[in-house]
């Protein structure tokens, strides 16, 4: 534990957290557009496609941070200008287009720094695909703060046009936005948030600080600003922990931010209010059970003085297992629909009006089937099953009204008037 | 400066080698609603987007408001058919329709109170109001439909165009779109509406255009909707017409 502690307090590491944090802020909030823009791949494509820029900076300017810094972006803005010109000028499909780029830069680019590297020079690929954490400069560190001001002040003035063109963007257009304007600039913003990404964790898997964090954020937000704002303490997260992971594991920082992020992803996935997987289960099963419980009491109530129906009976009937039967006619009992006794099950006076209801909701349906919709009266029962348990009181008002509020259904059963 | 608001002289569209408009010639004045009917193909979103400068037209010329479009975007309004938008949008309905005001925003004004108001009213209008939080994909097609609407109220303008409004959309809100449409009609604004339900074409709008790649005729609907007329538009596909009896 010292010795990790130790590490973390050496000058190298702190500047590491420090870009760390930067990257995972700035590729969270970028991250957003990018994925509702549908431009995930292009993410991929322009972190791959500034190889060749470091390659040609460092030909012409040696080994220089700021060199490889505007060599990097020109190679990216080139990408991003490229796609876009075979996307509109050659018949290839725009996610083909995308895919020929950006593999042919890259390829240039590690053809490019392997040639380098054998003439003797200080450059290694490696570093430059998965990052290299120690060789974090100080002038990284500064270079870092200002582009990740200046995304931040972007995003906040830009904020109208990129969220208009972003959601629609053929509205943007008749609004007099400027929509290919919005796009380069937010290439632009992507290509230097890449570049600078590129010590913490390399061009390979910068689309994963870009991706994971905002597409967590969208399943736990619906509100764009706020989704920005989860996104980016993800991506703070995602860097912080992924660091200290790879510290304590001494592996490549890189790999370990990613599957932090990842893990994010996951828990959100299974999690999330709204759309978390174990929510809609929890929902699934709800709906199930309520289906049951409405099922058993429909049944009950057909005994003809109201005479107790058998368990048996009405596991028969209703081809339930004995447990979720016995489930069912528990919550029944707590609710104080149902009275059970040694002969079976009764309705309790508000189970009677429950179950009153549920015909009600069934016969009406079916009569609107026939009425309205011109079903043959054969047809109309399987609906009517399904749908008595969804029909709300305020849409059954409407198609009773609809109906002429009539009193018997297409088989000849009374209809329960209301309560 | 003429008293027409929309005014096409000449203007062909192809798409690639594909002729979709031929020598359309209109002047339209404000104070209508005016239908935009024919089959499907006939050009008639082009038409829309030719308008609003979306698309290049090979020939001709379009003057909006006596101007280049370029020029009166602010005053003029689109609403696109509501099918390509992506529903899952982390956007509130009140997001949305704040939207109609960006364009009378400077890069570094913010979004105030009183676009906040304008755009409440719009909502109201729309009866809508109570739904300003929500999501936008937890509506109903006329709901969201009402949204698109209230949007362009929010914006403004003399000049709106409406693709296919009533696609996707419950009876009330039809009823509420073109109770509006007749409202804004009567504060001398231009309103285009394309339309596919030929049957209530007679009751929807002041004036009609007839469109099929070419333009069939232009004019007060109750003398250009004429059988005459709809056989041209729609040629052989009339017949089928003819059976649903929507004509």
């Amino acid at each position: 534990m010292n010795e990790f502690l130790q590490i973390l307090s050496e000058p190298w590491a702190i500047r590491a957290v420090i870009v760390s944090s930067l990257v995972g802020i700035m590729c969270g909030t970028l991250g957003c557009f990018l994925v509702l823009r549908n431009m995930s791949l292009i993410g991929d494509a322009l972190s791959h496609a500034i190889l060749p820029g470091i390659y040609f900076s460092f030909v012409f300017f040696g080994y220089s941070t700021l060199g490889f810094f505007f060599g990097a972006t020109i190679a990216g803005m080139l990408t991003a200008l490229g796609i876009t010109w075979v996307q509109d000028h050659v018949k290839t499909k725009n996610d083909a287009a995308i895919g020929i780029i950006f593999t042919a830069m890259f390829s240039i680019g590690v053809i490019g720094i392997s040639s380098l590297a054998r003439t003797g020079a200080h450059l290694d690929l490696k570093d430059f695909l998965f990052g290299n954490v120690l060789g974090i400069s100080d002038a990284d560190i500064v270079l870092t703060s200002i582009i990740t001001i200046y995304t931040l002040i972007s995003i906040v003035v830009f904020y109208r046009y990129l969220f208009v063109t972003t959601f629609q963007p053929t509205i943007a257009t008749a609004m007099g936005f400027s929509t290919k304007t919005i796009h380069y600039f937010f290439m632009l913003l992507l290509s230097v948030a890449v570049v600078s990404s590129l010590g913490a964790v390399g061009v390979i898997l910068v689309v994963a600080m870009l991706i994971t964090p905002a597409a967590t954020a969208l399943l736990l937000s619906d509100n764009l600003k706020k989704v920005l704002f989860i996104s980016a303490c993800i991506g703070l997260l995602s860097a912080v922990f992924g660091f200290l992971v790879s510290v304590k594991f001494e592996t490549t920082p890189g790999p370990a931010m990613t599957l932090v992020a990842t893990t994010f992803y996951l828990l959100a996935v299974a999690l999330s209010p709204s759309k978390g997987l174990v929510f809609k289960y929890l929902e699934r099963k709800k709906q199930k059970n309520k289906i049951v419980n409405e099922d058993i009491l429909r049944q009950v109530i057909k005994s003809k003085d109201g005479s107790p129906v058998a368990i048996d009976y009405l596991k028969e009937k209703l081809g339930l297992s004995q447990a979720s039967l016995k489930k069912g006619v528990q919550n029944l009992k707590t609710l104080g629909l149902v009275i059970k006794s040694a002969q079976g099950i009764a309705l309790s006076d508000s189970g009677q009006k429950k179950a009153n209801e549920l015909v009600r909701a069934h016969r009406l349906w079916e009569t609107y089937q026939v009425d309205k919709m011109g079903i043959d009266a054969v047809q109309i029962h399987d609906e009517a099953d399904y749908l008595e348990h969804h029909l709300s009181e305020e849409l059954l008002e409407e198609i009773a009204k609809d109906l002429g509020f009539p009193e018997n259904d297409p088989h000849g059963s009374p209809i329960p008037p209301k309560v | 400066m003429s008293d027409y608001t929309i005014q096409v002289k000449g203007v062909s569209v192809s798409y690639h080698t594909k002729r979709v408009l031929t020598n359309i010639n209109l002047n339209i004045a404000g104070g209508s609603v005016v239908g935009v009917v024919g089959p499907n193909g006939a050009g008639k979103s082009t038409l829309f987007k030719s308008i609003l400068g979306l698309i290049e037209y090979n020939t001709g010329e379009i003057k909006v408001l006596g101007q280049d479009i370029e020029d009166v975007r602010k005053r003029v309004v689109y609403v696109p058919q509501k099918d390509d938008v992506d529903w899952t949008f982390p956007a509130t309905v009140m997001d949305i329709v704040l939207m109609g005001r960006y364009p009378h925003k400077k890069i570094l004004q913010r979004i105030n109170k009183e676009d906040k108001r304008i755009a409440m009213e719009a909502l109201e209008e729309m009866g809508i109001a109570e739904l300003s939080n929500r999501q936008i994909g937890a509506l109903s097609g006329g709901q969201q439909q009402r949204v698109f609407i209230a949007r362009s109220l929010a914006q403004g303008g003399d000049i709106m165009l409406l693709d296919e409004p009533f696609v996707g959309v419950d009876m009330t809100t039809e009823e509420k779109i073109i109770q509006l449409l007749k409202k804004l009609a009567a504060q001398g604004k231009t309103l285009l509406v394309v339309h596919h339900d030929l049957a209530v074409v007679d009751e929807y709008f002041d004036k009609v255009i007839l469109l099929n790649q070419r333009l069939i005729a232009y004019g007060d609907t109750d003398v250009t909707f004429t059988k005459e007329n709809m056989a041209k538009t729609y040629g052989p596909q009339l017949t089928i017409l003819h059976k649903t009896g929507l004509i």
